[in-house]
């Protein structure tokens, strides 16, 4: 048996849609099975709330009078891009102010913004004939500016590498800070509640998918950078980093707790936002991939000490890294997330009180995404 | 349970024992968690101590009488909530176990009381939200 989109979305506009988030549901089909479980439940919902780099913002701070066309521009003083149109803008959520050390960039700006708050801009441009202006230096809210949305071309990591230090001296990375002879290792998935963990292949999620996007309502619009599918599965989901996707949402309506500028010691600024993806089960093998469950999900451990080249060193599930500690040859290694579960839990499970209470329905993907893709490096030539 | 506490030492008592003091006076068991000498002379001591409070108390104003600064650590580390998003990072870096997550809802939960004031979860938090005060 099958469902459609339509018919998920008529049960979900009459009120009467089953919605589970991918944790509650994992009983569920233990009990009933794929099959009857795929009849009863319309949608699945996911969460994941980590740390995203690959993020940013376009805006247009609408024109001056008289106008400027600024080509070197600063939010609260980090920079912000000027090769686009006269007034319009991306700000990356890694990019800093001119002292680094202040531990402050892109992603405070976005969170800022989100949180309503007042934000400096200074901005230059040539001064042309057309746009006479340049230099401006004034406040801006997010109320009173033209647009603002997410832009992230990567995000919704399907899953990733657990990061451990072998080394005698302790190193901060973007996984966090790692302690010396593997004292700690990071892992960075939500496991069983993480979208691309669910629908591993992407049988669900394409382009044009309606999504919890940092409180608001965003979409995927194409595959994220870095999207990869040739990596080592176990039972068809991948154990390491492989598929990505970009997404896109207006930062009206986000809520600044789901969008949270990172300071990371050592690496620099990212950004961590709140992302649910709804699962339509549409068939039992949908049903099926939607169930799985931590101890089923598994990472590899490697050494973030070696500045290239880092082999598997050990291969964890995720009940084990949830777990607290993991063993590596004799040895107790503590485990952090650097994701937030508790964030992760709140998605899910606001994205599926939006379904239960009629205010989300579902989209069909316009496009799906390759079935198959490897990464290219990046040579050195002269 | 361990009270713990910090004890300034100046270069005219830094050659003194204080733990032999805490012990053979006032049958406090001492764990000595910090302890520098700087150039200077001047040094610094964090020490959990389990005994009797009564006792504690007669052996911080001894301490004191003698020329030893001695400042009870009672919140040593604190988390501004606003900005904690319970990820985790500070779970697998505390020596002592300060931080862990609720089974249930997976926040971060704090036990204040095992802090030892070693300031390593500090710069781990990417949202600045913990401090530790001395």
């Amino acid at each position: 048996m099958s469902k459609t989109y339509e018919q998920i979305n008529e049960r979900i506009r009459s009120g009467k849609a089953v919605v589970y988030t991918a944790e509650e549901v994992i009983d569920i089909v233990r009990k009933k099975g794929a099959e009857k479980a795929a009849e009863e439940v319309d949608v699945v919902t996911t969460g994941t709330f980590g740390a995203m780099c690959s993020s940013g913002a376009f805006v247009n701070f609408g024109h001056s009078s008289p106008p400027i066309r600024m080509t070197d521009i600063r939010l609260n003083g980090v920079e912000a891009y000027g090769g686009l149109a006269a007034v319009d803008t991306y700000i990356g959520a890694t990019s800093l102010t001119e002292d680094p050390k202040g531990g402050y960039g892109g992603a405070h700006v976005i969170e800022d913004l989100i949180a309503g708050k007042k934000i400096h801009l200074h901005a230059w441009g040539p001064g042309t004939d057309c746009y006479v202006r340049k230099n401006i230096d004034t406040y801006i809210t997010l109320d009173d500016i033209n647009d603002a949305y997410l832009y992230n071309p990567r995000n919704c990591y399907q899953n990733y590498s657990v990061a451990t230090n072998t080394s005698d001296r302790t190193i901060y990375t973007y996984m966090g800070k790692l302690l010396p002879k593997m004292k700690n290792c990071s892992y960075s998935s939500a496991g069983q509640l993480s979208p691309l963990l669910n629908d591993p292949h992407l049988d669900t999620i394409g382009m044009g998918t309606k999504i919890f996007f940092g409180g608001g309502e965003g979409y995927v619009t194409w595959p994220g950078t870095q999207y990869k599918t040739n990596v080592p599965e176990a039972d068809g989901v991948p154990v390491a980093g492989a598929r990505t996707l970009a997404l896109i949402g207006d930062m009206r309506g986000m809520d600044a707790k789901y969008v949270r500028g990172l300071d990371i010691t050592g690496y620099g600024i990212s950004l961590a936002i709140g992302v649910g993806i709804p699962i339509p089960i549409l068939n039992k093998d949908i049903m099926q991939r939607c169930a799985v469950s931590d101890d089923e999900l598994f990472a590899e451990m490697v050494d973030y000490s070696q500045p290239i080249d880092r082999p598997p060193m050990a291969r964890y599930s995720y009940a084990q890294l949830k777990s607290g500690k993991v063993e590596y040859e004799g040895k107790t290694i503590r485990t952090s997330a650097m994701s937030s579960m508790a964030g992760a839990k709140d998605v899910a499970a606001t994205l599926k009180d939006w379904i239960e209470h009629k205010e989300f329905t579902l989209n069909q993907p316009v496009m799906t995404f390759p079935k198959e893709r490897s990464l290219k490096k990046l040579e050195e030539r002269s | 349970m361990d009270r713990k506490f910090k004890i300034d030492f100046t270069e005219a008592n830094v050659q003194d024992s204080v733990a032999y003091i805490l012990v053979r006076e006032f049958d406090l068991k001492p764990n000595i968690l910090k302890a520098e000498i700087d150039g200077d002379g001047t040094g610094v001591m964090v020490l959990g101590l389990a005994g009797d409070d009564d006792k504690l108390d007669r052996a911080q104003k001894r301490l004191e009488e003698e020329g030893f600064r001695v400042k009870e650590l009672l919140k040593r580390i604190d988390r501004d909530e606003e900005l904690c998003f319970d990820c985790g990072a500070c779970v697998s870096i505390c020596p002592t176990g300060v931080f862990s997550h609720d089974p249930v809802t997976w926040k971060v939960v704090l036990d204040t009381n095992k802090c030892i004031a070693c300031r390593s979860c500090v710069n781990a938090c990417a949202r600045h939200a913990l401090s530790v005060h001395l």
